[in-house]
């Protein structure tokens, strides 16, 4: 009687690895644990394949763990008193369960290819709108002020605090200061390493006003974790007034103008 | 055997399973977040410094606890001049209050670097460079009051806000306006502190023969004459603020640029001997800054000390609650970097006040407050090389209103 209990635990647990698994992905969005709101032009197209391809790996996920389940409750060894026999295999079986991963593959590889190129090669040609530099634990930012081109003296210099115009391409010029990092804007999409000595253009276009978070997504030492920052996207005539308001702080000759947001 | 083997397997689980279960409910009995009560670490270096008596390293300690309390339950006298309801938000471990709003943001930020008790001895503050600021000497460098004074509270608050670029002090932009200010609170608190605490070991040294080697623990003494003088330092840095005389308008940015070079160079404001001739921080960089000459110094004289059991004690202090003295690279003003803020006004200020703790001396007194201007200008020109073309249709300084 034990051994046949023992048995059925091990099956049912094993069982409960899909079932659980199938309950955390059906609760998730209304816990609101899901993917974050998508305020890009682009996402949509990451959002769809990301779907397609939990779709796909879903079903394979419970097929495999169902049949494990039924494996170890029809062969256990309580109820299964004969010997057991052994086969050589099956050559047809082997290539039937190779070729099929292998072509599902190859699909989803050459099916997200366009995908890929808007997000990585498409680059739209303009000057960059923001040069977002990481450092050990913050984003520091470099606007190119009236005339348009970074490195000239009426650049405007912040930190964390990102604003950007919606509806338009944004060009931004990631580098890193210290180390490996990893820019990363879950609302747009976004996740781009920025690698120290290189500088990696990152573009998008945000479709919504509101303000989001940008996160390190790449472990960068022990402040990791609070190496956070704000992204807020604004209209064009509110983001220039926006950068009016912030040049001003930073050319500020007067105690009077003081104001904190300013480096 | 081979079932009997699964039977055995099955009660090893079971028993793995018990015991597990057993742990969690150890840990949701004791609860897990459990660390022993936190405590402020006495100014070892400075005590020793004087040669304080065990006793009276005691003594300091009593003073300490009754005057600020612990780092999860500080003091607030009123002497000190500080706010009770700020300093709570920010001291103690990191929790959450009723209200849901977050505590203990000083351990959760900055107590890694800074230290608990605001020493600048965090774990993490070995591998930085330059080391993160030791508060207890009372010392602040980036700041719009002149060269002695405290800094304002708005002054902490823009370097809370801006981090300090160029080392290792992030910033903090995105907390609230009420978090930034329980944090500013809780670093004059810490500074406080230290600074009456360097007072109180210093106090021993002028002890009549009567007080028999111990500090007259009387209200007059302990709060008047010593929290009292370092808070007043505090309260009256407010009215401090350096007065900044506007920007000459009659001169064009390329004179003026012109004019600070030439003082730049010159002998009055002599930036060159450190800045170096071409401004790239080469000239004089093997001096040392206050906290890390105070160790240096220290340290020559426990090496030539006579007494082989104070000068062992002394070598342990030295391991253990010192970080091995660095020198301080005067700046490098060609990258752009602006540690104390790149507003023409921070450079104005750093330039009239010097920084102090930091070799770099106040210009104020040899130098016209309209020549700052002109050196201003001339430093914010460096890190663009310009020859000329200066001006045309990219205004450098924007007006202020």
């Amino acid at each position: 009687m034990g051994k046949r209990l023992a048995g059925m635990f091990w099956a049912l647990l094993f069982l409960a690895v899909p079932v659980l698994g199938v309950a955390v992905f059906a609760i998730a969005p209304s816990i609101n644990v899901w993917l974050p709101k998508d305020v890009s032009e682009h996402g949509a197209s990451i959002d769809s394949l990301f779907y397609f391809i939990l779709a796909l790996t879903g079903v394979v996920f419970i097929a495999t763990e169902v049949l494990l389940f039924w494996f170890m409750w029809k062969y256990d060894a309580a109820k299964n008193t004969g010997p057991a026999t052994y086969i050589h295999g099956s050559h047809t079986l082997e290539v039937v369960w190779t070729i099929i991963p292998a072509a599902t593959l190859l699909f989803l590889a050459i099916y997200q290819m366009n995908a890929w190129a808007d997000v990585k090669m498409r680059r739209p040609q303009m000057q960059p709108t923001v040069e977002v530099v990481a450092r050990q634990f913050e984003w520091r930012l470099r606007y190119p002020g009236r005339d348009g081109m970074l490195g000239t003296p009426d650049d405007l210099h912040l930190v964390n605090d990102l604003h950007l115009p919606i509806d338009e391409d944004i060009l931004v010029q990631l580098k890193s200061m210290d180390v490996l990092h990893s820019f990363f804007l879950p609302h747009v999409r976004i996740k781009q390493d920025a690698v120290p000595g290189m500088k990696i253009p990152v573009w998008f276009k945000a479709t919504e006003t509101g303000a989001f978070d940008i996160v390190c997504a790449e472990l960068c030492g022990w402040g990791h974790y609070k190496m956070k920052g704000r992204v807020t996207f604004v209209t064009r005539p509110e983001f220039e007034n926006w950068l009016e308001r912030k040049y001003a702080e930073q050319e500020a000759t007067q105690p009077s103008l003081d104001t904190v947001t300013v480096n | 055997m081979r079932s009997g083997t699964s039977q055995l397997r099955f009660d090893a689980f079971r028993r793995s399973l018990a015991a597990v279960v057993g742990c969690l409910a150890l840990l949701a009995a004791t609860g897990c977040g459990r660390t022993p009560a936190a405590s402020f670490r006495p100014n070892m270096v400075e005590a020793t410094k004087q040669r304080l008596t065990p006793d009276q390293e005691q003594q300091v300690a009593t003073i300490l606890l009754a005057m600020f309390g612990t780092p999860d339950e500080p003091v607030c006298l009123p002497e000190a001049g500080l706010d009770e309801a700020k300093l709570r938000l920010a001291a103690g471990p990191v929790r959450s209050d009723i209200a849901g709003r977050k505590n203990g943001l000083y351990r959760e930020h900055c107590a890694h670097c800074h230290g608990v008790t605001g020493d600048g001895l965090g774990p993490t503050a070995a591998f930085l460079n330059p080391y993160p600021r030791d508060y207890r000497p009372g010392v602040f460098k980036f700041k719009s009051t002149e060269r002695a004074d405290k800094p304002t509270d708005q002054d902490l608050v823009r370097i809370l806000h801006n981090g300090i670029v160029g080392t290792s002090m992030p910033s903090f932009a995105l907390l609230s306006d009420l978090e930034i200010e329980a944090l500013t609170e809780y670093v004059k608190y810490l500074s406080i502190r230290g600074e009456t605490e360097i007072e109180l070991v210093r106090a021993f040294f002028e002890l009549d023969d009567e007080d028999e080697g111990k500090l007259p623990e009387t209200r007059e003494f302990l709060i008047d004459e010593m929290l009292a003088t370092v808070a007043e330092k505090w309260r009256s840095a407010a009215e401090a603020e350096i007065a900044v005389p506007e920007m000459p308008a009659d001169i064009d940015l390329a004179a003026s640029i012109a004019k600070g070079k030439e003082l730049f160079y010159g002998d009055k404001a002599n930036c060159v001997k450190c800045h170096g001739v071409t401004g790239l921080g080469d000239g004089q960089a093997n001096d040392y800054d206050d906290w890390n000459k105070a160790i240096v110094q220290w340290s020559q004289e426990v090496a030539g000390d006579q007494d082989p059991a104070w000068a062992s004690r002394a070598t342990q202090v030295l391991a253990g609650d010192a970080l091995r003295p660095r020198t301080i690279p005067p700046r490098n003003l060609r990258q752009g970097l602006y540690r104390g803020g790149r507003r023409p006004l921070d450079i104005y200020y750093r330039i009239h006040a010097g920084i102090n703790g930091a070799p770099m001396p106040a210009a104020a007194g040899t130098v016209a407050p309209e020549d700052i201007w002109h050196i201003v200008n001339y430093v914010r020109s460096l890190p663009y090389d310009f020859d000329g073309e200066l001006g045309i249709d990219r205004p450098m300084i924007a007006k202020g209103d």
